[in-house]
């Protein structure tokens, strides 16, 4: 419909239009300082999660234990991770607990009481799985013989994997979220650099709306993997 | 074989299991007939402790059951145990299924277990489903694996919690003809089931329960045919 | 069904209350009783109460006080206004002002030019200036410059953070670890993750007094001692900027404003 130097000519009117605005120069000078924040966000998600899912798997075990002293030291786990906000734990762990062990810079501190924090609800994703597994497959392998752990490893956890898995994608985007607590430890991530950022500008929209944007593009990312993910373990 | 003595077990505060006492000799075929409720399974999982019991004692072959010192895991080795629905290992195939416990419990190489399921799987009667996922089975077929996968272990007795129960009719009869076979081959039997005709063919013996105590018990044909007690009779009025 | 419905209704309901109850963080109403008249006008005022002895919150009552606080509620009475005091962040403070969240600031904040692009300020009311705080064990850190390549921690958004960060360019190995408040700024340099806080020297001074005590110590002269804070106010607001500034400068003549310094710099 429209003449062919028509759309160029509007085009260059809005790319002028949009470098007046002082905030939008603010933002796409800083363009490479956003997609860093949003790494370092990546890089404390991923090994946050990854720490969670083996500590988590350890937790659901205990907590399933016959035995009362592991299965309650797992609950009690469970419930001050779960029931308290992340915020409060992050604080904690950086100026009040780690001090006493190790000198933790912001980023270990955050990995730290992320994964811990990650565990409580990976461990209740993990039992929720295996007791998803129906009963008659854990008889089916103690009636051939096999004891707890066997049954378990060889069995139920086998198909319980591909029962977690939406929720622990699920658990990976929240947690991808939450990491933004951890700037008030002064971690460099994405919405500390916004912070940061905001503090020399002033430029609240312009900052804060391009900080939403990359958290945005990130989850969107992972939920579409995830989806992916979840396609290809249904087929086998 | 097995000593059943002054068994009582209960759900909570229902009793399901009200005093029961049995035997099952070696090579014997036991048939455990009764309406819903009369906790012919409980008594058959108590067998082999998948449910534990408040009193009396259990031996197998002379090893208490129910003494905790036990070692459960060795003695249910030698018992086999097929379930009404199967519970086949869905992530496995057929032939993983039949090898996983000799191969994990009897540090059997991969090769002499493989070779044993192969066998096992032409007697009951599917000797080229050995690659195929039990989804791709039909119900028959599965409890043929099954039965394939609990004998894998070289059991000396087998339990049957109502096999053919969950079957399409036509299916029955092909996991019937092989509880058939091994029952002739000498296998200690024994069975909780509807199927009459199985039970007067094949049983050595018939028990009927009802209400958690055995009511009646005998030959088959005093059972089938000349049942002394009115419940049994009222039962057998209805399903034959 | 009906039942469980019936149940949820009344825990909404009983949610939605007390979330209404616990609202923005205002100052605790005055006691019933007290003899005020009702008021003309209301100013509100935005702070961030985490910063002794400018603005802080009292452990016993809870009320927000303060040099700060002190001075904001003369100017009120003295012009008219029922001052109404909220805390919150403090790069809360100028977006607040921009969105008509608040009509004033007053919050230690220093009159800078990066700042005046955003907001208009009063008439200067204190003297501000920075200074280094090291741990009390310290012997290596005795100036500003030997901060150079160190590890440090600051405010968001304070002059003090953006004077840390200038270090960088002496040396670039040097990291400013930035906090939302001072509180954890100094957490953290008594946990040993940073080796130096630069912070105006007010601040900084009571702290070692108070709970700092033999954990800080400061270290070099005051510099920046040109800086000055001011009460911020919307850009282009000039009828409240003129009221504050009368208010100010009434206070300064009736002698209260050299009281209220005296109350809580009493050097």
């Amino acid at each position: 419909m429209a003449i062919t130097p028509y759309p160029m000519l509007f085009g260059a009117t809005l790319w002028e239009k949009l470098t007046a605005i002082n905030g939008f120069n603010v933002v796409a000078s800083n363009w490479a300082y956003f997609i860093e924040g949003g790494l370092v966000t990546l890089q404390l998600t991923v090994l946050s999660v990854s720490a969670g899912m083996v500590l988590g798997l350890i937790i659901a075990l205990m907590k399933m234990s016959r035995w009362r002293l592991l299965s309650s030291v797992a609950v009690i786990y469970i419930d001050f991770f779960r029931g308290t906000p992340l915020l409060v734990q992050v604080m904690l762990f950086h100026f009040g607990i780690l001090p006493i062990f190790i000198d933790s810079g912001p980023f270990l501190s955050g990995v730290i009481a992320c994964s811990l924090n990650s565990a409580a609800y990976v461990a209740e994703i993990v039992r929720a799985g295996i007791q998803a597994v129906d009963r008659g497959q854990m008889e089916a392998a103690r009636s051939l013989g096999m004891n707890g752990s066997q049954a378990m490893r060889y069995v139920i956890l086998p198909q319980a994997y591909k029962i977690v898995v939406p929720p622990m994608i699920n658990e990976f985007v929240m947690l991808l979220k939450d990491t933004s607590l951890v700037s008030v430890i002064a971690v460099m991530e994405l919405t500390h650099r916004g912070k940061l950022l905001y503090s020399t500008t002033y430029e609240a929209a312009w900052v804060w709306g391009a900080v939403c944007v990359v958290y945005y593009i990130m989850t969107k990312t992972i939920a579409m993997m995830g989806d992916w993910i979840e396609r290809r373990l249904a087929t086998e | 074989m097995i000593e059943v003595k002054g068994i009582h077990k209960n759900f909570g505060r229902l009793e399901v299991l009200k005093g029961i006492d049995f035997h099952v000799a070696e090579r014997e075929v036991v048939c455990v007939i009764g309406p819903s409720g009369s906790g012919k399974s409980t008594l058959l999982r108590c067998i082999n402790q998948l449910e534990t019991v408040q009193q009396g004692h259990i031996f197998i072959d002379g090893v208490e059951v129910t003494n905790p010192k036990t070692d459960i895991n060795a003695l249910r080795q030698q018992v086999g145990m097929v379930f009404q629905l199967f519970n086949l290992f869905p992530h496995k195939t057929t032939l993983e299924n039949i090898t996983m416990a000799p191969i994990i419990l009897k540090g059997m190489p991969k090769e002499q277990a493989e070779e044993i399921a192969i066998g096992l799987l032409r007697k009951v009667g599917l000797p080229d489903k050995d690659h195929v996922y039990p989804a791709q089975l039909s119900g028959g077929q599965k409890q043929r694996v099954a039965i394939a996968r609990a004998l894998a272990m070289h059991p000396k007795v087998m339990l049957f919690d109502e096999p053919t129960s969950s079957l399409d009719p036509e299916m029955v009869g092909e996991v019937l003809s092989v509880m058939k076979d091994l029952a002739h081959e000498g296998m200690t039997m024994v069975v909780v089931t509807h199927e009459m005709g199985f039970a007067r063919e094949v049983g050595h013996r018939v028990i009927f329960m009802d209400e958690g105590i055995i009511m009646e018990e005998g030959s088959p044909v005093n059972i089938f045919d000349n049942p002394q007690n009115s419940r049994t009779q009222s039962f057998l009025s209805k399903v034959l | 069904m009906k039942k469980h419905l019936k149940l949820l209704l009344v825990a909404m309901l009983v949610f939605s209350l007390a979330a209404v109850g616990g609202c923005a963080q205002k100052e605790p109403a005055p006691q019933p009783g007290a003899q005020t008249p009702a008021p003309a006008k209301v100013l509100n005022v935005g702070t961030q109460a985490t910063y002794p002895p400018f603005e802080f919150v009292d452990k016993a009552s809870g009320d927000f006080i303060g040099f700060d606080m002190d001075l904001i509620r003369a100017i009120g009475k003295v012009q008219g206004y029922e001052v109404k005091i909220q805390s919150m962040g403090f790069d809360a403070l100028i977006p607040s002002l921009q969105a008509d969240k608040v009509d004033v600031t007053i919050s230690a904040q220093s009159i800078t030019e990066d700042r005046l692009k955003a907001i208009d300020f009063s008439d200067p009311y204190f003297k501000g200036g920075l200074i280094v705080a090291v741990r009390a064990d310290n012997t290596t850190i005795n100036k500003y410059d030997d901060l150079a390549g160190k590890k440090l921690a600051a405010e968001v958004g304070t002059i003090g953070a953006a004077a840390s960060e200038k270090l960088k360019e002496k040396d670039p190995k040097t990291q400013v670890r930035i906090f939302d408040g001072i509180g954890e700024a100094f957490m953290e340099l008594e946990k040993g993750g940073a080796e130096g806080v630069i912070n105006d020297w007010a601040v900084t001074d009571y702290y070692m007094q108070t709970d700092g005590k033999d954990k800080i110590k400061v270290v070099g002269e005051i510099f920046q001692a040109d800086d000055q804070y001011g009460i911020g106010i919307k850009k282009g607001d000039a009828e409240t900027l003129q009221m504050i500034n009368e208010g100010l400068a009434k206070l300064k003549t009736s002698g209260e404003f050299d009281q209220i310094y005296k109350k809580w710099f009493s050097e």
